[in-house]
């Protein structure tokens, strides 16, 4: 379970979260929405235990797994040294979970290789195959497809919905893309300027599309903003 | 998880060129240093190695220091730690522990002078190890500074100029003692000063424990750095 209670969070005077509260119960993938600075990260980073909130406060089931927008590994240690080195910090079991997490990410086939020397989607599936170590009961990713090709996607929205359905964890998933948001996502919520502004069930992706551009255009004419 | 987080950064570290290069800057210079020390003295003795090799850690640990915090919490990969959560305290210890190896691997090499006195003469050990003994103590100093300057920022330049900056500042802390009276209590801070009776052959355990708390409460500090940017 993730749950945001009422966070807020200012920055030089200027509030970029203002009272945010939603939950991600466990077995479910819960999108997160936004335009460009609308807070999604900030609120992630709370969420992590990387920021603290002026006001609220947060409860998750611990540990979370967590990927962030872009993947940063450490480009000397091959992808092998770096899940086992991530799997004793989490405290997980080494070697097996090792191989467990990088057949799940599909980076089975890379594992004796440098992490400098993979391509930007490789990198993507190293920092989804970190996430998965130790099967933690929480998760926050944040874009996690970005980057990857049309095949790349697919695999790695099947994983994301296999966290939910078949391990029963609760994600809360950061995206821009809409249909990727109406293909994964069990719900949304939608923060524009700081606020959640809705948060509903997705139906068909055009239909989400036009119910996210009226929500963001309200917030915008928002006097109170 | 201190020896893992210590591994890790040590294998980093040694994958770049880093320490091969700063290696051999320092013994190039320490080799032109001490030779000229020796052709003044017409003597072979190995003292003025320790000083010259002290100054030169100065100006080489906040080079080999810069990256341990900046570099991570640049790329991002800090909060992939912090996130875990890998304890704070963990990360700042394991981040010394590997530049402080590192620094003793390049210093080393400096051994061959030993080696060398000890093939052609016959040097007493007793002086020789407390200047080693000083140089390790000042190398875990330096480390530790160098730490907490890279838990500052995120730029590893500016995490080397304020490590450099402090050490220096350290070193240079008893100029003036004898005129200025407030500049009394500082000489006590002095890493020269500190540094003087280990390299005369002795081992003061009150200097020691300066070495020791020192490098203490840089890291102490470090850590509370990196709690506090949690707020920020």
């Amino acid at each position: 379970m993730i749950e945001a209670r009422a966070l807020t969070r200012r920055f030089g005077g200027r509030a970029v979260v203002r009272d945010v509260s939603f939950r991600v119960e466990p077995g479910e993938v819960v999108g997160f929405l936004g335009p460009n600075g609308a807070g999604k990260t900030t609120t992630m980073r709370m969420l992590l235990g990387l920021l603290r909130p002026d006001a609220g406060d947060v409860a998750v089931d611990g540990p979370v797994g967590f990927l962030p927008e872009v993947f940063a590994g450490y480009d000397a240690l091959s992808v092998r040294g770096y899940l086992g080195f991530m799997a004793r910090m989490k405290r997980a079991t080494a070697d097996g979970d090792v191989d467990r997490v990088a057949t799940a990410a599909g980076v089975d086939d890379l594992l004796g290789r440098p992490i400098g020397r993979l391509s930007k989607g490789q990198r993507q599936r190293v920092g989804l195959a970190q996430a998965l170590l130790g099967r933690p009961p929480s998760y926050v990713l944040d874009e996690p497809t970005q980057g990857l090709d049309p095949k790349q996607v697919v695999e790695m929205r099947d994983v994301i919905r296999s966290l939910a359905k078949a391990d029963g964890a609760a994600v809360l998933l950061s995206t821009h893309l809409l249909a990727e948001a109406a293909t994964v996502c069990d719900r949304v919520v939608v923060i524009a300027k700081g606020r959640v502004r809705a948060e509903e069930r997705p139906g068909a992706a055009p239909d989400l599309e036009a119910r996210f551009l009226r929500i963001v255009g309200e917030a915008e004419l928002d006097a109170d903003d | 998880m201190i020896n893992r987080v210590a591994y890790k950064d040590l294998k980093v570290l040694w994958a770049s060129p880093v320490p091969y290069v700063v290696g051999a800057l320092f013994h190039v210079m320490l080799g032109l240093l001490y030779v000229s020390q020796l052709e003044t003295r017409k003597q072979a003795v190995i003292q003025p190695m320790f000083p010259l090799a002290a100054f030169l850690l100065l100006l080489t640990v906040p080079v080999l220091s810069m990256r341990a915090f900046a570099e991570e919490a640049r790329s991002g990969s800090l909060d992939l730690l912090i996130a875990v959560p890998v304890p704070r305290w963990v990360l700042v210890t394991g981040k010394w522990l590997a530049t402080w190896l590192t620094t003793l691997a390049v210093l080393a090499p400096s051994l061959v002078f030993v080696l060398l006195l000890h093939l052609y003469g016959n040097p007493e050990s007793g002086p020789i190890e407390a200047g080693y003994l000083g140089l390790v103590l000042l190398a875990a100093v330096l480390a530790g500074i160098g730490v907490l300057a890279s838990s500052l920022t995120t730029s590893q330049p500016l995490a080397a100029l304020v490590a450099l900056f402090v050490t220096l500042a350290l070193w240079f802390a008893h100029v003036g003692s004898d005129t200025i009276s407030t500049s009394t209590a500082l000489a006590r801070f002095s890493l020269s000063e500190r540094l003087r009776t280990f390299a005369g052959g002795a081992i003061d355990t009150g200097d020691l424990w300066f070495f020791v708390l020192l490098t203490t409460a840089a890291l102490i500090v470090a850590a509370a750095v990196l709690a506090v940017r949690k707020l920020r």
